[in-house]
Order: structure tokens, then C-alpha cells, then sequence
């Protein structure tokens, strides 16, 4: 039961370099990368390997020095800022590594802020049935500083969700929890990404989490190698 | 959409206080300058009312030719009230006596400001005579004594008898001068023509005295300038004298108060705003992630910037309004008399504040913010904040620009403007050396101080800013507390609590022993006994100097008009003289100029008098031979050098003194001034009689007519009204300068606790770290505290060096004080740096001492 997936992030070539005082520090070497819709895959490495980078270059946060990115189509390496946000806006979700709340909404209101800014009604209604469904509905009113690190990313998770963006990009989400409530937040990321039928990029040092992924790269020392590859089916 | 989005952000953070920092900020802005420019205004136009009430009009018209009524008639046609004043010196008599007198003649509607007190006679607690009437005369008290007349009786002027019908108790133009004055007498101006006194060629003062708000007096000023002649001139307010000086140093006080006031809420913005920026990088990093344009971030801030901006501009000059109002209110209640009056440039100045810090303060870090990228949402630590020159130096520009709106004075603001601006230069530099220094010193030390030490040298740099807006704060207090302490001091000493209020003039040698039994018994003190006698000069280096005629007179009056139109010294004598003795002293004046002095008072001591200063020559050594010391403004009149031959006549009786020094008396002192002082030698042989001054309290004031009983020859001469109005309006400005103090100091303290509160985020962040580590509370209290004390003497030691610098100046510069050191500023300053901020740090982060690990890290990780 194969058939030709939907190719949604096409990065060529991608390098990416930093001009330091005196050198050039190269981060991402000549890097390629195909993610088709639906895919699940998961980045590998160490820390200070360059995950974060490539997840921004490729979520549109970021421009490479060099090479190509595709985002559902759009050459990101061509457009400009505004043009990234827009696509962002209409395309992605984010779930990040300190949750990144703002700090003087609610729960609710975090959670429907994306919604909102893209212009998209009864986010307040899909708001809550996310909430629901991430367990939050009693803290829907409830302000950021109120809530466990626990809580704060399942807001996070409900707000990535809430444009019902064609892909996922999530960095390290469980890596400033403890082990319990990690593996909590793992499962209901998986969950909602399957229900949703998202196509999700999770960045982790965690193989253990890595493995729950459909796919699997290797960042070491900005080169990127495809660990496992295709898996039969996808959900 | 995003103005949704922004206007519910809006209200949750003002709900959650987020932007309470940065509206403050804007609202005490505003506040102090309206406040401060309001006061300043209040106060300085009760100021000028009140020294108004020294010349009873709000301006006077001079002039040598007979009253113009065309004058008169445009002013009532302005409803700008008006008097008629005549001075002029004449004889009257009472039987055989007779007396050179100083005649002001008035008409009914005098005075228009200030208090004229008539008694029906000369016991202090007399009836007070309402109103005078044409054919009434009131005279001072001493004159009655020398006329050897009592109320009620007869006297004659020129060829007009009038009832003398009371004495003058009170006189709110009375010359400041007590001395060389002949006794004053008051009549009606309408009595003055019958008399005859007045004849072509008469040396007559005529003054138009006016009263009506700044607006119509100017209008007056212009409508009458083609019916003004060359005789005719309006009178400058008398700087030059006690009050006028006192005055004026209070009007700068608050000018500047006012300037430093606005740059202390300049840095109150900008610290908010710089805070706001800090605070909300991450936010605009989350939702340009989530697909928000930097345009529209912008947008979204803006208008929360804009929103806070209408928010605390509306309550600050509500706020401000009502304080200056309010201040207002109590100047009336205090004065009485003052007539406030509304201005709306208070206002428009608080406006203009806002809009100079909203838009350059905060825009521009609100401008950065928009601009923080998406990316930064990947980065684990927050970007740190750059060095925004760009910021800094627009930010200066406009506070200059907005002292300069403020005083109107381009000198004051941009000197004080450099001095800030090399202030935080060198603090800057300063911390860059701490940083490097503070290192090797940290080894060793208790753990607390440790850790208050690196705490200290990690922020010091990036937040050396905070030191700076700590040092300036404090800088400013110190420099208007002192400065204030300076000036009130300095006016008490002018005036000192229980200085000589009375004068006995005229005591024989035999009477001096009595004099002084008396005071004595009354437990009162005299203080020295002056020689004095009356004597002539008569010529100058065998030079013999001619008598003047009355035909010189119209010259002596231009002339002394040019005097006038000179430099301050000059003005300052022309205006005493002309002020106090009237047209006699225009005369005295002009004779004196050609080196004829009328009778002068000399008087010859061994020692000089303590508020004299020798500027040339050297005072008499072993008591001098055949030496004068002589005033330096007349010494400059006579044209004399030292060394010159100056022949005298007194008593008939002629001989010839040396100079040998010139010096500098201090006329507003009160005290007894001679222009002439003889060697002892040359004098011994004359008979004199004695001047002594001594303090009678009021409670006690029943031993004048005692001693005027016992001693009708003595005469006494009163200065207490003149010294209890002197003393009043000291206290007034003392008032309100510690008001404005108060004000300044208040703005300070809220700086610090923006300042404070701008680092509080961070700190969260590392006692939750500490907190996690195991610390202790009373370690980390011990730690924070250490850390604000060190912080606190350091910008207390910077703000007291460069308070100091800035005292010396302004004192010799601005208020031409003497130069002196402020010993208990070096403790007070570093004190107050320590307790101050210590307390405030202290007071704004117990919450955060005091909140469980848990909590802090959760806080702190979000
Ligand atoms: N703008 C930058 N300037 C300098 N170094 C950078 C910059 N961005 C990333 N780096 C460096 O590149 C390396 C990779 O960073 P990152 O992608 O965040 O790693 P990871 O997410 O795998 O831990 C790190 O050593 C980081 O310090
Ligand atoms: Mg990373």
C-alpha cells in the first residue's frame, strides 16, 4: 500500500554561517531534507548541534546563507520577512521548549491568541474545546504564573493547535519538565498530532521520544543523516 | 485582528500593572513640570506682589516735570488704578522751631499696594487713624519730638497752616535706609499746591504710582510712551536691596528645582521604558512566531504607548493642576492680598513633556521592541539589550531642549544640561573601572558579600545605567537641599533673629551711661556707641569744591538718569539714593558728583565695622593720623585716589585728612554705615554726640515712650516694620523652597523605584536559581541587601563629589554667595545613598525574598 506522499518541506543545499569578531562559524553544513504531509519526524543530537537552527530555518523564523527551503510550496528562501509571517500565520504551529506563554493573558486567551491575530472566528469556541481536550478546561481563566510547567505546555500544545496548521513544529517540549509529566505531554502531542493529521518536526536530545516518531535524523556537527528509513505507513 | 488583539492586551496589563511603570513614569513627567512650573509661577508672582507692596504699586512713572493728567486718564480708561505721589524736601515750622523735612505728599487712593498704619499719636498702642483727609499732616515720631509739638497741634508748611493729626506708624515705601534721611512727612497732594512750596526751579519727585495685573501695565507701558518726555522714566523694581535680592535668588532656586525636576522625570521615562521593552522582547518574539508582521507588532505597541501616553498625561496634569492649585490656595490664604492668577502655560509645558518623553523616551525602545526577531523564541536566552546611542543621544537633545522651554534661559540650561551629560559620562567610565577592579577584591570575603559583589560586577556594566539614574537622583536632592539651606541661611544671617530693631540717635556723652542703665534695667543690651557729627567736605587736594545752584538742578536730574541707566552697581546707588530721600537725594546726588557734600555724618573709630571691607589702601594702623577711610562708590564719585587730601569743615572749624583706604559697606545690613570714618585723633576735640542700636522685643515695646520721656532730645528710630517685612517674606520662600524640595525629592525617590523595579525580572530569575541551590532566606536577604547598600554608597559618594562641584559654581556663579564647603554633605550624601536605597530595594523585593523555590522557578521560567 505505497503511494507518492505529498512532499511539504523541501530544504536544499541548506547551509547556514555566523559571522563571529575574527571567524565564520558554520552551524549547518550542506544540508537536505525532505518531510512529506503527514510525516512525523523527529531531529536528533547533541546539544549545540544546530537542531534549533535548522527547526528555524525551516519553520521560516530563520534564512539560511545558502540553499533552498520549500514550505508547503512557497520558496521561503525568496520571501521576505513579512511574507515568512504570513505563511507562518496560515501554516504552522509551534510549541517551544519554555512553553513561551504570554504572561498577561489566560490560559483561554493564549491558547486563542493565533487565532485571533490570523483574523479566524469563534476562536473562543475552539479555544475551549482544545483546552478540553489538552484537560485544562478548569483553567481556562487562569494566568500563566498560576500554572505548573506541566500545565503551561499543554496551553502551549492547545495553542498550536488552534489555527489547525498544516505542520508542527515543536523544540525540546518536555525538556524543562520532570520525566512524569515529559512523558504526559509527549503522549498528548502525539495524540492531538494524530487527530489533527498534522505533520509534525520535533526537535529532542531524547531518543527515547525520538522514537515514537515516524522518522528519524541525526544532527552531529551541522552535517544531518536520515537514521531510519521510510516507514510503511502513515497515520 | 490586531487592534483586538492589542486593546485586550492593553487592559490585561494595565490590569496585571505592566504598564503602570511606564505610565507613571509619563504621569510624574508631567506632574513635575506642571506642578513645578505652576508653583514657580505662583510663588513668583506673590514674590512680585509682595515686593510690589515695597513700593505701594505694581510700577512706578518718575519724573522732575508737574503731573501729566493725560497719564492718569489713560490708565482709568484701562481700569488700571492709579496714585499721585510728590516728594520734596522743605522746612516747616512750629513756633520757633523749625525743621528740615522730607515731604510725601499723596493722593487718596495711596498706597494701591501694602499697608499704611496712621496713629493718632505717638504711643505705639494709639488709636489707628482710618483715613486722612486735605488739611492733615501725619508725621514721623521723631519729628515731633524735634518740632517739640504733640498731635493736634499747628504747623506750617510753605505758607499753609495744617493740623498735625496723627504720626505714621507704618509706611509700606519707607526707605530702607535709616540714616541721612531727613524726618518724613505725609500730606495731601492736593495741600501741596497752597503752600507754596512750589516754585519753577523746586527740586519736586513726581511719581505716578499704578496697580492692575502684568497684561494692562504693559498695554499702559506702550498707550503712554508718546506722552512721556525726557524727564520722564518708569522704575525698575529695586533688585539691589535686601528683599530684592533675596527675591531673586529664590526665583532662581525654583528655576532650577524646576530644571532638575525634568531631567529627573526624563530618566523616570526612560528607565520605564527601556524596562517595558526588556520585559516584553520575549512576547513580540512569541507572537511574530505565530505569524505577526513587525509592522503589526508595531501597531499593536504603538497603540498601547499611545493609549498609556493619554492615560498618564490626562491624570498628570489633572494631578499637576491641582497641586499648583493648590499651592495657589495656600499663597492666598497666606497672603492675603495676592491675587492669583490663572496661567495655561503650566499646562502646555506638561503637554509638551509628555509628548518629548513619549516620543522620544519610549517610542523609540518601542520601535526596537517591534523589532526583536521571531527567532529569538529558539534561543534560550534572552537577547541582551544593546547600548542604544541613537536613543541616549535624542533623548538628551530634547531634555535640553525642554529645560530650555522651561527657564527660557539658554545659558542655565545648557550648562546644567553639559554638566548631566559629563556626570553620566564619567560614571560610566567609573563603573567600566569597577568592573575590572571589584574582581580580585570579591576573594574572601563572606559568602553573602560575595555573592552581593559578583551580583554587583555582573550587572553593574550592562546596567550601569541604573547607577547612573541612582547617582542623579541623589545628586539632585543633595544639591537642592543644600543650595536651599544656603540661601535661608544666608538671609537669616542678613537679618539675624534678634537684630537691632531700634535706634537711639543724638545721645550725649552723659546720657550714654544712662541710656545704658535703662536698657539694663529692662534687661535689654545696647551695642556699641558711634561717634557722629555733622561735617562738610570741603575740598579735595586743595582743590576748593563750589557750592551748586538751583539752575544746575534740571541737569543733576539727567544726569543721575544716566547714573541709573548704568551698570547694576550704578543703578543700585541711583535707586537707593533716589528711593530713599527723594528728590533731596536726586540733589544730594548730583552735588556729590561735584564733590560738594551737603552735611555728611562722620563719625571716627579705631576699629573698622564688622560688615565693612577695605578693597584699596589698608585700614588705620594704631589707630591711623590724619586718615580717612572713605565708601567706595563715593570714593569713586569724588574721583579720589588713595593718598588724596581731603579738607573738611565741621563746626566751622576746618582741617585736612589722607585717605588711606576705600571701603565696600554693605547697605542692605541695617546696620549704622558711615561714608566718611576719621581717624580718632583728628576728632577727639569735637563734641559729638552718640548713635547706639539696640533689639527691644515686642512684647516690650512700651519703653520707647519711656525712654522718648525721659530723653526728649534722643531720637529713636524704628526699623522694625521694615525688619518684621523682611523677615516674612524670608519665611514665605523658605516655605516654598522646601515645598519644591519635597517635590524634587519625591520625583527621585520614584525614579529609584523604576529603577529598581526594572531589575526585578532578573533577580526573580536568580534567587530562583539560588533558591534551587539550597540558599537560605536570611542568606539571600543578607546578599540583596549588601548588594543595594554597595550600590547606594557608591551613587551616594558620586552624587555628593559632584553635588559639591556643582554648589561651589552655582553659589559663586548664579547666586553670588560666598564660596564654602559642605562638610555634612560627605556623610549625608553617601548616608542617604545607602539608607535610601537600600530601604527601597529592600522594600520592593521582600515578596520575592520571602515566595517558596517552587513558586520562584515557575515564575521564573516562564
Ligand atoms: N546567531 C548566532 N551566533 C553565534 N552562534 C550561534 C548563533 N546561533 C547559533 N549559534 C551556535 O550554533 C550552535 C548550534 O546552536 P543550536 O541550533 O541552538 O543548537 P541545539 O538546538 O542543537 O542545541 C551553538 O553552538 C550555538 O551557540
Ligand atoms: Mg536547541
Amino acid at each position: 500500500m505505497s503511494f507518492t506522499p505529498e512532499i511539504y518541506i523541501q530544504a536544499k543545499a541548506l547551509t547556514k554561517q555566523v559571522q563571529l569578531t575574527d571567524s565564520t562559524l558554520t552551524i549547518l553544513q550542506h544540508i537536505d531534507l525532505t518531510i512529506n504531509r503527514g510525516d512525523s519526524v523527529a531531529i536528533v543530537g547533541a546539544s549545540g548541534s544546530g537542531k534549533s537552527t535548522l527547526l528555524g530555518i525551516l519553520a521560516g523564523l530563520d534564512t539560511a546563507t545558502s540553499g533552498e527551503v520549500y514550505l508547503a510550496g512557497q520558496p521561503l528562501h525568496a520571501l521576505d520577512d513579512d511574507a515568512r509571517a504570513e505563511l507562518r500565520a496560515r501554516q504552522v504551529g509551534f510549541v517551544f521548549q519554555s512553553f513561551l506563554l504570554l504572561p498577561s493573558l489566560s490560559a483561554l486567551e493564549n491558547v486563542t491568541l493565533p487565532a485571533e491575530l490570523a483574523g479566524i472566528k469563534n476562536a473562543t469556541q475552539r479555544g475551549r474545546e482544545l483546552l478540553a481536550l489538552v484537560g485544562l478546561t478548569e483553567r481556562a481563566d487562569f494566568y500563566p504564573s498560576q500554572m505548573s510547567g506541566g500545565e503551561q505546555q499543554r496551553v502551549a500544545i492547545a495553542r498550536a493547535f488552534i489555527t489547525k496548521p498544516a505542520i508542527l513544529f515543536a523544540d525540546e517540549p518536555s525538556a524543562n519538565l520532570d520525566e512524569t509529566t515529559g512523558a504526559k505531554i509527549e503522549d498528548l502531542l502525539f495524540e492531538l498530532n494524530a487527530q489533527q493529521g498534522t505533520t509534525l518536526v520535533l526537535v529532542t536530545h531524547n531518543p527515547a521520544l525520538a522514537k515514537r516518531c515516524a522518522k528519524q535524523a541525526t544532527m552531529q556537527a551541522g552535517h544531518l543523516t536520515m537514521a531510519v528509513a521510510e516507514v510503511t505507513s502513515v497515520a | 485582528m490586531w487592534p483586538n488583539v492589542a486593546w485586550r492586551l492593553f487592559w490585561r496589563e494595565l490590569k496585571r500593572g505592566e504598564l503602570w511603570v511606564i505610565a507613571f513614569a509619563l504621569c510624574l513627567a508631567v506632574f513635575t513640570v506642571v506642578s513645578l512650573s505652576g508653583i514657580t509661577e505662583s510663588v513668583r508672582s506673590a514674590l512680585a506682589q509682595r515686593s510690589a507692596n515695597f513700593i505701594a504699586a505694581d510700577k512706578i512713572l518718575r519724573s522732575s516735570l508737574p503731573f501729566n493728567e493725560a497719564i492718569f486718564e489713560k490708565a482709568a480708561t484701562l481700569q488700571v488704578k492709579s496714585a499721585k505721589q510728590m516728594q520734596f524736601s522743605t522746612m516747616v515750622f512750629a513756633g520757633d522751631e523749625m525743621q528740615l523735612v522730607s515731604v510725601k505728599a499723596v493722593s487718596a487712593s495711596y498706597p494701591l499696594r501694602g499697608k499704611l498704619t496712621l496713629r493718632q499719636h505717638e504711643a505705639v498702642d494709639a488709636p489707628i487713624v482710618p483715613t486722612f483727609s486735605q488739611g492733615e499732616v501725619f508725621l514721623e515720631p521723631r519729628l515731633l519730638q524735634l518740632l517739640q509739638i504733640k498731635a493736634g497741634d499747628m504747623i506750617e508748611v510753605g505758607v499753609s497752616q495744617l493740623k498735625v493729626a496723627g504720626v505714621i506708624a507704618e509706611e509700606p515705601d519707607a526707605p530702607l535706609s535709616v540714616f541721612g534721611n531727613a524726618p518724613r512727612l505725609l500730606m495731601h497732594v492736593d495741600d501741596v499746591a497752597a503752600t507754596e512750596v512750589v516754585q519753577p526751579g523746586s527740586r519736586i519727585g513726581y511719581r505716578y504710582q499704578f496697580a492692575g495685573s502684568d497684561a494692562l501695565l504693559t498695554q499702559l507701558e506702550t498707550e503712554v510712551k508718546s506722552l512721556l518726555t525726557l524727564h520722564d522714566r518708569w522704575q525698575k523694581l529695586d533688585r539691589e536691596s535686601a528683599v530684592g535680592s533675596a527675591l531673586d535668588r529664590a526665583e532662581k532656586f525654583l528655576l532650577l528645582a524646576g530644571l532638575l525636576g525634568i531631567v529627573l522625570a526624563a530618566c523616570a521615562a526612560a528607565v520605564a521604558a527601556s524596562q517595558y521593552s526588556q520585559r516584553h522582547a520575549m512576547s513580540v518574539a512569541v507572537i511574530k512566531a505565530l505569524g505577526v508582521t513587525t509592522a503589526t507588532a508595531r501597531k499593536i505597541y504603538a497603540s498601547h504607548l499611545s493609549l498609556v501616553t493619554l492615560l498618564s498625561v490626562s491624570i498628570g496634569l489633572a494631578l499637576g493642576q491641582f497641586a499648583s492649585s493648590s499651592a495657589q490656595w495656600a499663597i492666598v490664604n497666606w497672603l492675603g492680598d495676592y491675587q492669583a492668577e490663572f496661567s495655561s502655560r503650566p499646562l502646555w509645558l506638561g503637554l509638551l513633556t509628555a509628548v518629548i518623553c513619549a516620543g522620544l523616551f519610549s517610542a523609540r525602545p518601542i520601535w526596537r521592541l517591534a523589532a526583536v526577531p521571531a527567532l529569538n523564541v529558539l534561543r534560550q536566552r534572552q537577547q541582551e539589550w544593546q547600548f542604544d546611542i541613537w536613543h541616549l543621544a535624542t533623548g538628551a537633545v530634547a531634555v535640553w531642549l525642554l529645560m530650555w522651554l522651561f527657564s527660557g534661559d539658554l545659558w542655565l540650561s545648557a550648562w546644567l544640561f553639559l554638566l548631566c551629560v559629563a556626570f553620566a559620562a564619567l560614571l560610566l567610565g567609573m563603573a567600566a573601572v569597577i568592573v575590572k577592579v571589584a574582581k580580585p577584591m570579591s576573594a574572601g570575603q563572606s559568602s553573602a558579600l560575595r555573592l552581593a559583589l559578583a551580583n554587583l560586577r555582573r550587572r553593574l556594566w550592562p546596567n550601569s545605567f541604573q547607577l547612573i539614574t541612582f547617582s542623579l537622583a541623589l545628586f539632585l536632592t543633595l544639591l537642592l537641599y543644600f543650595l536651599r539651606a544656603e540661601l535661608i541661611g544666608q538671609w537669616q544671617q542678613q537679618v539675624p533673629v534678634g537684630a537691632a530693631n531700634q535706634f537711639l540717635v543724638n545721645i550725649t556723652e552723659a546720657e550714654k551711661p544712662q541710656i545704658s542703665a535703662l536698657l539694663t534695667k529692662n534687661q535689654l543690651t545696647a551695642g556699641n556707641y558711634y561717634p557722629m557729627i555733622s561735617g562738610r567736605v570741603l575740598s579735595v587736594n586743595n582743590e576748593t569744591l563750589t557750592e551748586p545752584d538751583a539752575e544746575n538742578s534740571d541737569k543733576a536730574e539727567s544726569e543721575n538718569r544716566d547714573t541709573a541707566n548704568r551698570d547694576t552697581a550704578e543703578r543700585k546707588k541711583g535707586e537707593q539714593q533716589a528711593d530713599q530721600t527723594g528728590t533731596a537725594a536726586n540733589a544730594e546726588t548730583a552735588e556729590r558728583r561735584r564733590g560738594i557734600g551737603r552735611e555728611l555724618n562722620l563719625t571716627w573709630l579705631s576699629q573698622m565695622p564688622a560688615n565693612n571691607e577695605v578693597v584699596k589702601g589698608q585700614w588705620f594702623v594704631d589707630g591711623g593720623k590724619a586718615e580717612v577711610s572713605v565708601e567706595v562708590e563715593l570714593a569713586e564719585r569724588l574721583d579720589l585716589a588713595i593718598g588724596d587730601t581731603i579738607g573738611f569743615s565741621v563746626g566751622g572749624q576746618q582741617f585736612s585728612a589722607k585717605v588711606s583706604s576705600f571701603r565696600k559697606v554693605d547697605w542692605n545690613s541695617l546696620q549704622p554705615n558711615f561714608f566718611m570714618i576719621l581717624s580718632p585723633d583728628l576728632m577727639a576735640t569735637f563734641p559729638a554726640t552718640y548713635l547706639t542700636a539696640f533689639y527691644l522685643p515686642p512684647a516690650q515695646q512700651p519703653l520707647l515712650n519711656q525712654l522718648a520721656r525721659q530723653f526728649p532730645t534722643v531720637s529713636v528710630l524704628s526699623v522694625d516694620n521694615i525688619l518684621k517685612q523682611i523677615n516674612d517674606i524670608i519665611a514665605q520662600v523658605s516655605l516654598a523652597l522646601t515645598v519644591i524640595l519635597a517635590l524634587v525629592f519625591a520625583a527621585a525617590v520614584l525614579v529609584l523605584v523604576a529603577q529598581v523595579q526594572a531589575t526585578l525580572e532578573q533577580r526573580q530569575q536568580e534567587l530562583a536559581i539560588l533558591r534551587t541551590l539550597g540558599a537560605k532566606t536570611v542568606f539571600l536577604r543578607r546578599a540583596v541587601l549588601a548588594e543595594f547598600a554597595a550600590l547606594g554608597l557608591m551613587a551616594g559618594v558620586f552624587a555628593t563629589v559632584l553635588a559639591e562641584i556643582l554648589l561651589a559654581v552655582l553659589q559663586v556663579r548664579l547666586f553670588e554667595l560666598p564660596f564654602s564647603l559642605h562638610w555634612n554633605l560627605w556623610w549625608i550624601g553617601p548616608g542617604l545613598g545607602m539608607l535610601l536605597i537600600t530601604g527601597l530595594g529592600y522594600l520592593l523585593l521582600r515578596k520575592l525574598l520571602i515566595v517558596d523555590a517552587p513558586t520562584l522557578l515557575r515564575r521564573a521560567l516562564q
